[in-house]
């Protein structure tokens, strides 16, 4: 075997380890949801399918796993579009306007992010209790906005940094103001990067626990992450089945939308303005 | 429309400081002038025609079009790029990718509000001006360069600006079609009696262009003047070496005065200077100058009893129909133009330097 051939094969193995290690959950995840019983890998207990857990989530009304799921939509789209639609100005100006330490406005901007999530809660319970907005979807879009855009802001300003400056003058030049030259040209041309903004922020929403859990109580806003947490079965024990088939039918919106559009993500618009 | 700049400075500040990139320009353009703006790289030409868009705003000074003031840190003016009617065409052409070419030609004319029926006709009487009727539908990436720069002057022409306003416009395109362009250019200009301010690094462009140059450095104006004024009379070594179609000779020296005859030395050799070439360079008040000769003025030939300098050539350069050959005179080089053929490596050479085209710098 010679040395490029044993390399091929390393980087081979490498692959294949990183992908079991990665894939691993969730085909587990996905197996226990169609299997009769969730012990299979248990010495003689054996796989056979069964599409009753997935039935089960969603017929089953005291779950509530349809009222989730919607939520889980409402509540992840609100929160990216606001999220998008405050960070986009934002990068503009960031990217833009010659602000004196407007790297240490975007090092701020990261390190609020960083606080933890915990430290926020509790805060953020008083406050939704005294407005009266615990089960609503206001609750979470809120936090979840403000959470996100730190994020969105960080992944905005390096695709606008790279859409060429003279495009925008070009927009001044031409009678735009800087909103209509935000709107008419930055934005169509950093489309395809306002997009996967737009969609990280949709499944970081979409993922989000601990919020949900402390600011809904009933099925009203509770999302999908909060609800498959306090699946319970009939007898207090924990239903096995019908968390892996309600964490399995939730894989799916996101990884059909990242799919679906991933072409558009990758296709780099701005092909073409400038002579590269 | 007249523009014209008063004192104006501009000064880019950081964190790191803050860097002069335009210092004290005062300059008008007249209308319908093709005024270029030349000088290397990092003279401020960029940002004075910036200035002048609105996309940066002046330090000091003020800037009036047609005598209005349009921006005065000082008067507390400043009018925003979009309400100038200016038009811009820029050096990386800046189309808008997401459009077709139609779109892009269209653009100022769309946020301007104009009723469809009228942008249709200005941007297909726009077209067909610059040739690229059959591109309207066309995507910038799917355009050559010479393509996407008609179309870039096309977006800038379609609304009859007040100031046309070009960035080194022809830097991206090949040689020939930089002629090309560069004639169509001054033709479309001319046609269009439009105001332009033309910046560009390149001095052929801007002696076959501009009905005046300002010829920049450091931020500065040294000079301003039509092509001929600048090649014909420079002020400064900087004018004279920047522009011509070589580099101009330029040796130190010391004026020298004998029995009321002038004369300076250049290596070994000594060139009698005639006396008002002479008495100019007394005024310049120092036996310390700079002599110039265009290569293009120095003729070469092979040695004979002819009045002129005499040199060994060190080095040929074929032009075509010339040669470009240096030659040393004694420990001074001097570049000058001899016929094809006439001049090898080795040989010796007498230069004859016409009196008309000397020129004299203080050192």
């Amino acid at each position: 075997m010679n040395g490029e051939r044993r390399i091929g094969m390393l980087h081979l193995a490498g692959a294949v380890a990183m992908t079991i290690f990665c894939l691993g959950p969730i085909v587990y995840m996905a197996l226990t949801a169609m299997s009769h019983r969730p012990d299979f890998l248990a010495p003689g207990a054996g796989f056979a399918f069964t599409a009753a857990h997935f039935l089960e989530v969603l017929r089953t009304e005291s779950l509530h796993f349809p009222e989730y799921f919607r939520n889980s939509l409402v509540v992840s789209g609100f929160s990216a579009a606001f999220s998008v639609s405050v960070a986009a100005p934002a990068a503009y100006a960031v990217t833009r306007l010659a602000i004196p330490g407007r790297v240490a406005v975007l090092f701020a901007v990261l390190a609020v992010s960083m606080f933890p999530q915990v430290s926020l809660v509790s805060y953020l319970f008083k406050l939704m209790s005294a407005m009266g907005w615990i089960n609503t979807y206001a609750a979470l879009v809120l936090p979840y906005t403000a959470w996100i855009l730190p994020l969105s802001l960080w992944i905005l300003t390096s695709y606008f940094s790279r859409v060429p400056r003279d495009i925008d003058r070009a927009a001044l030049v031409d009678g735009c103001g800087p909103l209509e030259a935000l709107w008419k040209v930055i934005v169509p041309v950093a489309a395809p990067g306002i997009f996967s903004t737009a969609l990280l922020a949709f499944i970081f929403a979409f993922n989000e626990l601990l919020f949900a859990l402390m600011l809904t109580t009933d099925h009203r806003a509770r999302t999908i992450p909060a609800g498959i947490a306090l699946f319970e079965g009939l007898h207090g024990e924990t239903p096995w089945g019908a968390v892996m088939a309600a964490a399995t039918l939730t894989v799916v919106p996101v990884v059909a939308l990242t799919l679906v559009f991933q072409r558009r993500i990758i296709q780099g618009l701005t092909r073409g303005a400038v002579k590269e | 429309m007249k523009l014209s700049f008063r004192d104006v400075s501009k000064t880019f500040r950081s964190l790191r400081g803050a860097v002069p990139a335009v210092r004290g320009v005062d300059f008008s353009v007249e209308d319908g002038e093709l005024f270029v703006l030349l000088g290397p790289s990092g003279c401020g030409k960029s940002t004075i025609l910036n200035l002048a868009a609105g996309l940066e705003r002046p330090t000091s000074g003020e800037i009036r079009f047609d005598g209005e003031i349009v921006a005065s840190l000082e008067g507390r003016v400043f009018v925003p790029p979009g309400e100038r009617n200016v038009a811009m065409v820029f050096q990386g052409y800046a189309l808008y990718p997401h459009l077709n070419v139609r779109e892009n030609i269209a653009f100022p004319l769309r946020v301007a509000g104009e009723a469809r029926e009228e942008i249709d006709r200005s941007v297909v009487r726009t077209a067909s001006m610059l040739g690229i009727e059959d591109l309207l539908r066309s995507r910038p990436s799917e355009l050559s360069g010479g393509q996407r720069q008609r179309v870039a002057i096309a977006r800038a022409l379609v609304r009859k600006p007040r100031l046309f306003l070009l960035d080194e416009p022809l830097s991206n395109l090949d040689a020939a079609l930089r002629t090309a362009t560069r004639a169509e250019l001054r033709r479309l200009q001319r046609s269009l009696e439009v105001t332009t301010l033309y910046v560009t690094h390149d001095q052929t462009e801007a002696m076959t262009l501009g009905d005046r140059i300002a010829l920049l450095r450091d931020g500065r104006i040294l000079q301003t003047g039509t092509p001929r004024d600048l090649y014909e009379k420079p002020q400064t070594p900087f004018a004279a070496s920047f522009i011509g179609p070589y580099t101009m000779n330029l040796l130190k020296t010391d004026l020298e005065e004998e029995g009321g005859v002038c004369s300076i030395r250049i290596g070994t050799e000594r060139l009698p200077l005639p006396p008002d070439r002479a008495s100019g360079a007394r005024l310049l008040g120092s036996r310390k100058i700079l002599f110039g000769i265009r290569p293009e003025h120095a003729r070469a030939h092979p040695d004979s009893p002819d009045p002129g300098l005499r040199g060994i050539v060190t080095a040929v350069e074929h032009l075509g129909r010339e040669t470009l050959v240096t030659a040393d005179l004694g420990g001074a080089s001097l570049r000058a133009i001899a016929g094809e053929g006439t001049l090898k490596e080795g040989d010796v050479a007498r230069i004859a330097i016409p009196v008309d085209s000397i020129h004299v710098f203080p050192d």
